[in-house]
């Protein structure tokens, strides 16, 4: 899991994609309602904008008309005939009538009204001159030469002039020799559609949000049997065989719940009994040992008054008999790991302390121990009963196969204690020190293979230390010396407080 | 310990309850050796009936009998009496201790023991509770409690509660230095006898017991604390 990269989990690839199709969506949406907004409001602000530069268009030719006759002797009026005063006062009628004009027309939406004479002169309201596109002006004039056959020859333009857009509406009126112009700004459309894009854009980042909280909660809840079942699958794992899926209403997920279910039930079946068979053969190799052990000690106190040959036959029969135990005892062992039913009991102790007590309760209680002074405190987290199994497999070891341990030494190496458990024996040829502690992995070659024994010692070993988090290895002797040296390499753990635990 | 020779334990009688007809016979004879008497019984039925007839000073349960199981036997006869009982287990490494200890056990042993073994168990459950020294026979008082090793009793607020003798040989031994912190393995020395390896869940499941008979919130308890990664305390 966590070399992969993010985006190929199964929640964030249907996150990306809910939130891909949701902006995807929203801003296509957004897009036609803002094209379509655009359009019709353009739509009806120019038709009302043309119909009333019509109707204005026509108020200005009829006050034009009625007004001709002061215009055509004004404009008759020979600039070079009339004195300065004669034509001033013309041209300030003239353009007093056309200000009349302009002003009286009727203008609700703040429109600007233009008159273009004939002669280029424009007239109107406002100071700053709105000039009229020439391609308008063009579509408007007359062409020379070629007589109107419109009354009102008319056309709209639309254009921007810097960031504001105008619409622009001129009506060719030839009877009173002008171009009436009206021009509509925009800029109040402008900034409504301006806004309208806005709340688009916030409504499309929103929606796409939405989206990916939609898509990460509904894979959140699709992945959920997944969920479900990952963990079942590791309490199961860790060995809890009860564990089941709850029946799901859904019927897709049914399939896989009653198939996960009936797997855990076979596979739960075979583990129990397989540990049926061990506590069957527990119980089946333990009460004749049972039987053996008691009466054999009935025998051996009463020992003393046998003959010497019976003497010798009680001895082998007992030394043998706690070899049987122990065998048993390794067995039974083995097949609980193999059942996976191990737990280890830990608790904390002195080392020294324990080991001491360990080879004085073995075949060899009066082999020396030797650890330094400042070790001699050391105390470690493990189960006592198996590392008690684990040096006493060791010397059971070096008895069979190494004539003998020559003594039992302990440090501390950083983090970890090391026993080491040494031989005088032929030693461990190097290719074989792997193979040892393999079950059944008894050395072939040599002394080691005609001794008795079934290899379940030193597997052993390596079980008990793997499941302490340690390692066992063997090496030749460091003096020197012919013989095998073991070395069980453990962690020395927490100062922990588990033996109150283990037992609720 | 004392070494109790031959025939020392003449008039000791011990229950034995194990179903397999083999087994029986060699442990008595085995015991029957070390010089206890031994009443068998090879089912729970006829051990509590055995019982009821002929109370044992200790009684050895199998757990895995055919009709009321070693646990059912093992409740059932503490419902009536505080006798030492020793449980013998298939394996040591299982829930079957920790249950039968619940069960009222006192000790356990697993299959194959040594009699041997079984005798020494047996002699450190008749052992009294500490009356070696001298100053122990007085009474103790700690809190709303009064123990008084030489009679065997403990009152709380003046009314006597029933331990069993394991339960109040823990408590004697806790009781005989208030606010020392005893180690469980020393308590397993001192109580149940072991040299080293004995099981430091007996410790524990017994101060549970001791601790609901003692405690008025066993959950959180006023008297036998635990000193965290150390061992158990009597609080003074």
């Amino acid at each position: 899991m966590g070399r992969q990269r993010w985006w190929r989990g199964l929640l964030a690839r249907v996150t990306l994609i809910y939130a891909f199709g949701a902006l995807g969506l929203s801003a296509t949406v957004a897009f036609a309602t803002f094209a379509l907004a655009q359009n019709r409001l353009l739509a009806e602000v120019e038709g009302q904008h043309r119909q009333q530069a019509f109707r204005n268009a026509i108020d200005v030719r009829q006050r034009l008309l009625a007004q001709a006759p002061i215009l055509e002797e004004a404009a008759r009026a020979d600039p070079e005939a009339g004195t300065d005063s004669e034509i001033e006062e013309a041209q300030r009628n003239t353009e007093e009538i056309y200000n009349n004009v302009l002003a009286q027309l009727r203008r609700p939406n703040r429109s600007l009204p233009v008159i273009v004479l004939d002669d280029g002169t424009e007239r109107s309201l406002t100071a700053t001159r709105r000039s009229i596109p020439t391609k308008l002006q063009a579509a408007v004039d007359p062409i020379e030469g070629i007589p109107d056959t419109e009354p009102m020859k008319a056309a709209q333009l639309r254009y921007s002039d810097g960031d504001d857009i105008s619409y622009a509406v001129g009506v060719r009126l030839d009877e009173v020799n002008v171009t009436y112009y009206e021009v509509l700004p925009l800029t109040e459309l402008q900034a409504t559609l301006g806004s309208l894009r806005v709340i688009l854009i916030v409504v499309a980042v929103v929606a796409s949000i939405a989206g990916a909280g939609l898509g990460y909660y509904s894979a959140r809840v699709a992945l959920a049997p997944l969920a479900r079942i990952s963990g079942a699958a590791r309490s199961i794992a860790a060995g809890d065989f009860s564990t089941k899926l709850d029946m799901e209403d859904d019927r897709d997920l049914a399939v896989l719940t009653q198939a996960f279910n009936e797997m855990v039930d076979a596979v739960g079946n075979r583990i129990e009994r397989e540990q049926r068979f061990t506590s069957d053969v527990s119980h089946e190799l333990r009460s004749p040992l049972m039987t053996l052990t008691a009466s054999v000690e009935v025998l051996e106190r009463r020992k003393d008054s046998l003959p010497d040959v019976a003497q010798q036959a009680i001895d082998l029969l007992s030394h043998d008999l706690r070899r049987f135990q122990r065998l048993v005892e390794d067995l039974l062992e083995v097949s609980r790991m193999e059942a996976g039913a191990v737990q280890l009991q830990l608790s904390r102790f002195r080392l020294s302390e324990f080991l001491e007590n360990v080879i004085y309760q073995s075949q060899s209680p009066h082999l020396e121990l030797t650890y330094s002074e400042e070790d001699s405190l050391t105390s470690i987290t493990a189960d006592k009963r198996r590392l008690a199994q684990v040096l006493t497999n060791l010397l059971e070891n070096a008895d069979k196969y190494g004539d003998g341990a020559t003594g039992v030494h302990f440090e501390v190496v950083g983090e970890n204690v090391q026993i080491v458990v040494a031989d005088s024996g032929p030693g461990v040829p190097a290719l074989q020190r792997d193979r040892i502690f393999e079950r059944f992995g008894r050395v072939e070659a040599g002394n080691r293979a005609s001794a008795p024994g079934f290899g379940l010692g030193l597997s052993l070993v390596a079980e008990h230390v793997r499941l302490h988090g340690g390692q066992v290895w063997v090496t030749d002797r460091i003096d020197g010396q012919p013989g095998a040296r073991f070395v069980v390499q453990l962690p020395v753990g927490e100062h922990i407080d588990v033996a109150e635990e283990m037992a609720f | 310990m004392r070494d109790i020779g031959h025939h020392a334990h003449v008039g000791t009688k011990i229950l034995t309850v194990e179903d397999d007809e083999r087994i029986r016979q060699a442990v008595t004879l085995a015991l029957e050796e070390e010089g206890w008497d031994v009443i068998e019984a090879e089912t729970g039925e006829r051990a509590l009936d055995t019982f009821t007839a002929t109370p044992a000073d200790v009684v050895l349960i199998d757990i895995m009998l055919p009709g009321i199981d070693g646990f059912e036997v093992c409740r059932s006869i503490r419902r009536a009496s505080d006798v030492p009982i020793i449980m013998v287990t298939a394996r040591a490494d299982t829930h079957d201790v920790v249950a039968g200890l619940e069960a009222g056990a006192d000790d356990y042993l697993t299959k194959p023991f040594a009699p041997k073994e079984l005798s020494a168990r047996i002699r450190a459950m008749l052992r009294r509770a500490r009356t070696a020294e001298p100053g122990d026979l007085e009474r103790i008082k700690v809190g709303e409690l009064e123990i008084s090793p030489e009679e065997g009793l403990v009152l709380k607020k003046g009314e006597e509660l029933h331990l069993t003798k394991t339960e109040f040989k823990l408590l004697v031994e806790l009781a005989s230095q208030p606010g020392k912190v005893f180690s469980r393995e020393v308590l397993l020395e001192r109580v149940w006898g072991y040299d080293y390896f004995g099981d430091g869940r007996l410790v524990d499941v017994h101060v549970r017991r001791l601790r609901t008979k003692v405690e008025a919130d066993p959950a959180s308890p006023r008297y036998v604390v635990t000193s965290r990664g150390l061992g158990y305390k009597l609080q003074p």
